[in-house]
This record gives structure tokens, C-alpha cells and sequence, in this order.
């Protein structure tokens, strides 16, 4: 009998469950009273990310069910009460409303009963219904867009939006914002403008007076990014009274640090750790105090044996930033692990044993592995290694593989010191477009002390990698072999290739490279005439 | 996870202790003189360190390069050279007192006025381990603050108070698994 009574009991306390308006009109009560998710989670004391859930479709059961229904009648009549003018005149809109916008609000995240109540009885609900839904998918995606239940007005007119973007309520179509169709007092959606397809809900991306954002987890919030070089430039000036070559003085002095407080902050929120200090293979040590490792960086030091007879006009050409662009190349991450045999993983990266191949066309090109003078194997890093592998491959032919005898590597990323980079091109960029000087001496100061000091350098004892220095450096110049060849490629006659940056070529060069000061371009250094004339009778 | 590794390697993974890690770092950053002890340069350059000042003279001597000042002056001048025996003496006695000496201004840098310095822990070699027992060590970094007594323990040159002051003074700030740590392939930082 006891089973029976506890049956009975069961059966007696199991309620009906409480009826809950469709998800859409769930959050559309919550902002009309203004309330943020973490509020009204904390009142029902569950987390923000399920009422989410709640208001995009999932229902939540027993007590806080109870708790939740309670809070969205007291919401409703409240709502009703506050604005009773705004209702009728929002419920026109929707007869108003464009005829495809129905079956979106019925569409997967609303129900089917999501309509006919939650519609008459909020008009200003069936124009977001189906953002709002589009809102909630983006939550989960990469869409940032969040229809707004009741308009709110423009952050950059005034006048009534119903979208916000990362949480400033504005219009979407910059054709809607500034058109003077309604008074901000009503609000109401501009029935001439239907609102816009989830589809096509993008913000536009406003130049100029827009407020930067970053995502933070699946959210956006305002970009908390000070500019590191430019809060430094005007902190020099401002400290040295405008005395523009003290500040360049006091800001060359301080370029270390500074760059790797800025490589720090590029680095925050990163998927890879920059490892300092790894162990290190004994090919990466200094044999002695000041002799060198046993790393060949493939510097290219390369003169044309002969010319053509006849008077050419020679022009140097440097490259800008030659290092700054280096700075882009395939960095071994972790720890170097050995292994030996042909082959070469593109994943991994670091320095190799290898027998470079025979080089024949030192008559017009420069060799890919510099002026190296000893025959033999050598240790080279991937730059090299891969400029190599390029070469030999069918494209080129220029020569056979290298023969790799053991490595060291790491798996690789190309992107490890990316933002590091573009942060000091865009700062350079705009130092060469406003013409600051100072600002363009810190730049350079910073990346080129930055590679410089990264091995083993008492002036930078944050990083110790001797191996990121060489891959850097052979990039350079690796970067600058490729200019070479361009040169060559394109009909001109390359002279000399030498140091990091310099390219002597003869002919047209403007065709091939552009003249400029940004990274992709070059500058002339210098202009020469060698050769003899051909005496006029000789052709006689 | 046992705090301590009692039989190390037994199947097969590699690494160091941690304080033999951190005291190979201390060394290179205490900079000793590079030429070996056998050649005539370094034998004088570490002599005359040794025979600097009165103090340093009894140093070398408190650290057991226990000769006269006849002899002494005898390898200065060149006149006599020092046994294989009292070479390795000279070696012992030079790399202590460097220690003591550059002791005080390690600590002081690596406090940096109590901000510390940032340490990274590399796990382990498990490449010959075999795959099922292999386990998931991570690259750590922490930041060290207080080097006092690891850098003191370094300079008297004891192998068991190192192994203390850092397992107690640093390793354990790791968290639970710092047991993982106590043999690493790399203790990095620098001063």
C-alpha cells in the first residue's frame, strides 16, 4: 500500500508545466526592460549562457521554469503598462512589414506556436524576429549582430536603429543612418526601410571615427590595444620639449625592450608559447667566446665576373626593411629534435646538414648559398634550405636537390611573429606618409635590434633564440636572391647582389620593381656608369 | 603523481634533475673564464683571479687551493708548473669563489627588486618511451621571485640544499603536477 501512497503523492505534486512565450519574445521582454542576460541569470541564479540558451530556444523545466515564467509575466505586464501609446502604432508595422518576413520567424530556432500571440501582442517583435534569431545563431558563429526587440537610437545618428553591433545600437545600411524619417521620440521602425535580411546583416565597416573591436571569446568588446610605438614617440617628445633628435636619441636607446614589450602584447591571446630559452644543439652554440656558430646564413656576396662590351649604366638599388619583411618566415616553435635522412617536412622547421648542389649559372645569378668558398656540407637553415628545394624542383630546374644529411627541427609556424611585424610596418607606413622621422628611426632601431640581438646577446636577455636570428637572416636574404632573380627573370642584367638589401642591376628596372619607401618597394642607393664605350669605328 | 621520481628512466624517458638544470644556467651566467686550465692563459687567468687581494687569496684557500704563497708566485712567474692534481685544485677553488663572489649581484638581478625573473620549465625527453606510457608534460613558465637561497645554495657549491631551495622554492609553485618537473631536459632564464 505504501508504494501506492507514494504514487499518489508523485501524482499530486507533479504540476502542469508552466507555459512559456516562444523564445524570440523571451529576450525581447528582457530588453525591453533593459536588463542584460548576467542580471537576470544572477536573479534566477543560473549562468548567463543558459538564459541564452532559454531565449534561443531551449526550455528550461522545474522550479526555475516557475521562476523564469514568473519573471517574463512580470516583464509582460510591466512592458504593457509603460508603453501602451508605442503598441498600436508598432502592431501597424508589422501588418506594414514585408510578406517574406513571416516564414523566416517560423523558421528553425522559433516553433511553430512562435508567432500569433507573441506577435499581436508584440508588434515591434515580428520586424527583429527573424535578426533576433539571426542574433542568436551569431552568438554561436562569427555574426556580431544583435537585432534589438525595441529600436534604440542610432550611436551615429540619433535616429532609431534596430541593430546593435558589439552593443552600440546603429543602423546597418549606411543609407539608413542620417535619413530624417522619424523623430527618435516615436519609436518605430522607418516602415519605408524593412529591415534588412539576415543574410546580408554585416556591418559595414566605417572608416574613420569607428570604434576598433576584437572578439573576446565568442563576443566582441572594444579593442583594448594601445599603440605601444606611437604612445612611446609622443611620451620621448613630449619628455625631451619637441627636441626631435634627443627623442630619436632617448627612443633608439630604449628600441630593445620597447620591442619586446610590443612583441609581448602582439603575442597576447597567441595559440603559440614564445619559447625564450631553449635547449639548444651544439651547431647553434658559439664554439668560443666571439667566434662564430657553425650556421651558414647564406649572405650573398656576388659580383658578375664579366660584362657585355659597350657602357651600361648601373643603378643600386636597396631594399626597404629588408629584415622587417625577413621577420615573415617558418619559425620553429619548440624544442629542436635530430633526425637524419633525405627528406624535408614543410610542417617543421630549423637547420639542416646538407651538400649543396653545383651551381652553373654563377655567370648571371648569384648562388643560392652566398659565396660559400669551402666545398663540403654545410649547415644551412630553412630559408636557404627551401629556396634550394624550390629551385631543383620542376619549375625551375635551376639545379639538383641538395642532399640533406641530418636536422634539426621543430614543427613551424609562419605566423608566430605576424602581428609583431605588420605592427611595425603599419607604424613605418605611417611615419613615411606624415613624414616622421622619429617615429621611423624607433621602427628601424626596434626591428633590426630585435633580429640582432635575439641570439645570444647580453642587450636582450629576454630571448634566447639563436636559431630564429639565422632563420631570419637567411630569409633576408633569401628574400633578396628572389629579387634577383626577378630582375633577372624579367630581362634585366643583375650585377651584384650583396649584403642584406643591395641589388645592382642594369636596364629598366622600373618596369620590374617599384620605387618607393614601403616595404614592397625599393629605393635607388646609387647610380654608375662601368664599361667601356664602343668607339664608334669599331662597327666600321 | 608521486612527488618525487624514485627510479628515473626506467622506462626509458631522459632529462636532468631540475636544480642541475638551474645550476648549469647559474654557471653559464656567472661566466667563467673560457680557456681550459691546462693551457698556460687560463691556468694565469685564474691564478690571478685567485691572488687579487688578500681576501681572495684566503678564499682560494678556504675552497682548498691550499699552497703557498712561495708556489704561487712560483706558477705566476712561470718558474714551475702545477700538478695535474693541483691544476684540478686550481680549477675547483676558481669556480667556487667566482661563485661566491658573483653571488650577491645574481640575486640581485634575478629579484629584479622582487618583480623576479621568468623561468621555463622543458619537460623531459619521453622519445624513447614507449607510446601507451608516455604522458602529456607541458612546456611551463613561472616566475621565480625569491632566488635567494637557491642562488646561496649554488655558490657553496651544495648539490642537496640546491635540489631543496629550488624543488621548495620554485618547482612546487607549478601546481599539483610539479612532481612532472623534477627532471627536465632545460631550466631556462636569464639575468
Amino acid at each position: 500500500m505504501t508504494d501506492f501512497d507514494a504514487i499518489d503523492a508523485l501524482l499530486a505534486g507533479a504540476r502542469q508545466e508552466v507555459p512559456l512565450p516562444p523564445a524570440a519574445e523571451r529576450r525581447a521582454l528582457r530588453e525591453g526592460l533593459n536588463l542584460s542576460r548576467t542580471q537576470l541569470a544572477r536573479a534566477l541564479q543560473v549562468s548567463p549562457s543558459t538564459v541564452a540558451g532559454w531565449e534561443s530556444g531551449r526550455d528550461p523545466s522545474g522550479e526555475v521554469r516557475e521562476k523564469y515564467a514568473y519573471f517574463l509575466k512580470g516583464a509582460r505586464t510591466k512592458l504593457s503598462a509603460s508603453d501602451p501609446a508605442g503598441k498600436p502604432a508598432e502592431a501597424e508595422t508589422q501588418v506594414a512589414g514585408p510578406p517574406e518576413a513571416g516564414p523566416t520567424v517560423a523558421g528553425p530556432a522559433v516553433a511553430g506556436p512562435a508567432g500569433t500571440d507573441q506577435q499581436h501582442r508584440h508588434g515591434d517583435e515580428h520586424g527583429s524576429g527573424d535578426g533576433g534569431d539571426g542574433g542568436d545563431g551569431g552568438d554561436g558563429g562569427d555574426e556580431d549582430v544583435v537585432a534589438l526587440s525595441a529600436p534604440q537610437p542610432c550611436v551615429l545618428c540619433g535616429r532609431p536603429a534596430r541593430h546593435q553591433v558589439a552593443g552600440f545600437a546603429q543602423h546597418l545600411d549606411p543609407a539608413h543612418c542620417g535619413t530624417p524619417e522619424r523623430t527618435p521620440t516615436t519609436r518605430q521602425a522607418p516602415p519605408a526601410a524593412p529591415p534588412p535580411p539576415p543574410a546580408s546583416a554585416h556591418p559595414r565597416p566605417r572608416t574613420g571615427g569607428g570604434v576598433k573591436v576584437v572578439t573576446a571569446g565568442r563576443r566582441l568588446k572594444t579593442a583594448d590595444d594601445p599603440d605601444l610605438i606611437a604612445a612611446a614617440v609622443s611620451a620621448a617628445l613630449d619628455q625631451h620639449g619637441g627636441d626631435v633628435e634627443a627623442a630619436t636619441a632617448a627612443l633608439v636607446r630604449r628600441a630593445i625592450p620597447d620591442a619586446m614589450a610590443l612583441l609581448d602584447q602582439t603575442r597576447k591571446g597567441g595559440r603559440y608559447d614564445i619559447v625564450a630559452h631553449p635547449w639548444l644543439p651544439d651547431v647553434l652554440r658559439k664554439q668560443t667566446s666571439r667566434g662564430p656558430d657553425q650556421i651558414w646564413e647564406a649572405r650573398p656576396k656576388w659580383t658578375r665576373a664579366e660584362l657585355p662590351p659597350g657602357e651600361f649604366e648601373v643603378t643600386a638599388l636597396d631594399v626597404n626593411g629588408a629584415y622587417l619583411s625577413a621577420l615573415k618566415t617558418h619559425l620553429p616553435l619548440g624544442q629542436l629534435e635530430h633526425s637524419t635522412g633525405n627528406q624535408h617536412d614543410r610542417r617543421r622547421a630549423g637547420v639542416h646538414l646538407i651538400t649543396p648542389p653545383a651551381w652553373e649559372h654563377d655567370a648571371y645569378l648569384p648562388n643560392p648559398i652566398g659565396s660559400r668558398d669551402e666545398p663540403g656540407p654545410l649547415w644551412v637553415t630553412e630559408p636557404t634550405l627551401r629556396l634550394l628545394l624550390r629551385l631543383s624542383g620542376p619549375k625551375y630546374g635551376l639545379c639538383d636537390p641538395p642532399e640533406i644529411h641530418e636536422s634539426w627541427t621543430s614543427g613551424a609556424t609562419e605566423g608566430l611573429l605576424e602581428k609583431f611585424r605588420v605592427a611595425l610596418k603599419d607604424a613605418r607606413d605611417r611615419a613615411i606618409a606624415h613624414d616622421d622621422d622619429v617615429t621611423l628611426e624607433y621602427v628601424k632601431a626596434m626591428y633590426s635590434k630585435f633580429v640582432s640581438t635575439m641570439g645570444e646577446s647580453n642587450y636582450n636577455r629576454e630571448l634566447y633564440r639563436t636559431d630564429w636570428m639565422h632563420l631570419i637572416r637567411s630569409q633576408a636574404f633569401a628574400n633578396l636572391w628572389w629579387k634577383a632573380h626577378r630582375a633577372y627573370d624579367e630581362g634585366l642584367m643583375v650585377v651584384r647582389a650583396m649584403g642584406t638589401d643591395e641589388l645592382h642591376v642594369i636596364g629598366d628596372w622600373r618596369a620590374v620593381f617599384p620605387e618607393g619607401r614601403g616595404v614592397s618597394e625599393v629605393k635607388v642607393k646609387d647610380v654608375y656608369t662601368v664599361g667601356t664605350p664602343v668607339a664608334a669605328d669599331r662597327d666600321v | 603523481m608521486p612527488e618525487r621520481t624514485l627510479n628515473f628512466g626506467a622506462y626509458g624517458a631522459r632529462g636532468i634533475k631540475g636544480y642541475e638544470a638551474v645550476a648549469r644556467q647559474l654557471d653559464a651566467l656567472a661566466g667563467f673564464v673560457a680557456t681550459p686550465v691546462t693551457a698556460r692563459r687560463g691556468l694565469l687567468a685564474r691564478l690571478r683571479y685567485l691572488t687579487r687581494s688578500d681576501q681572495s687569496r684566503q678564499a682560494a684557500r678556504a675552497a682548498g687551493l691550499t699552497v703557498t704563497d712561495r708556489t704561487l708566485r712560483a706558477w705566476l712567474r712561470g718558474e714551475r708548473n702545477p700538478s695535474n692534481r693541483n691544476l684540478e685544485r686550481i680549477e675547483t677553488a676558481y669556480r667556487a669563489v667566482r661563485r661566491q663572489n658573483v653571488a650577491r649581484y645574481l640575486v640581485a638581478r634575478l629579484n629584479r627588486e622582487g618583480r623576479g625573473t621568468r623561468v621555463e620549465f622543458h619537460p623531459l625527453n619521453q622519445s624513447q618511451v614507449l607510446r601507451p606510457r608516455q604522458r602529456v608534460v607541458a612546456y611551463r613558465t613561472l616566475n621565480v621571485r625569491r632566488w635567494d637561497r637557491i642562488v646561496e645554495a649554488w655558490a657553496a657549491g651544495d648539490a642537496q640544499a640546491l635540489d631543496d631551495a629550488w624543488i621548495y622554492d620554485a618547482v612546487v609553485d607549478l601546481g599539483s603536477e610539479w612532481g612532472q618537473y623534477e627532471y627536465v631536459t632545460n631550466i631556462g632564464f636569464a639575468a
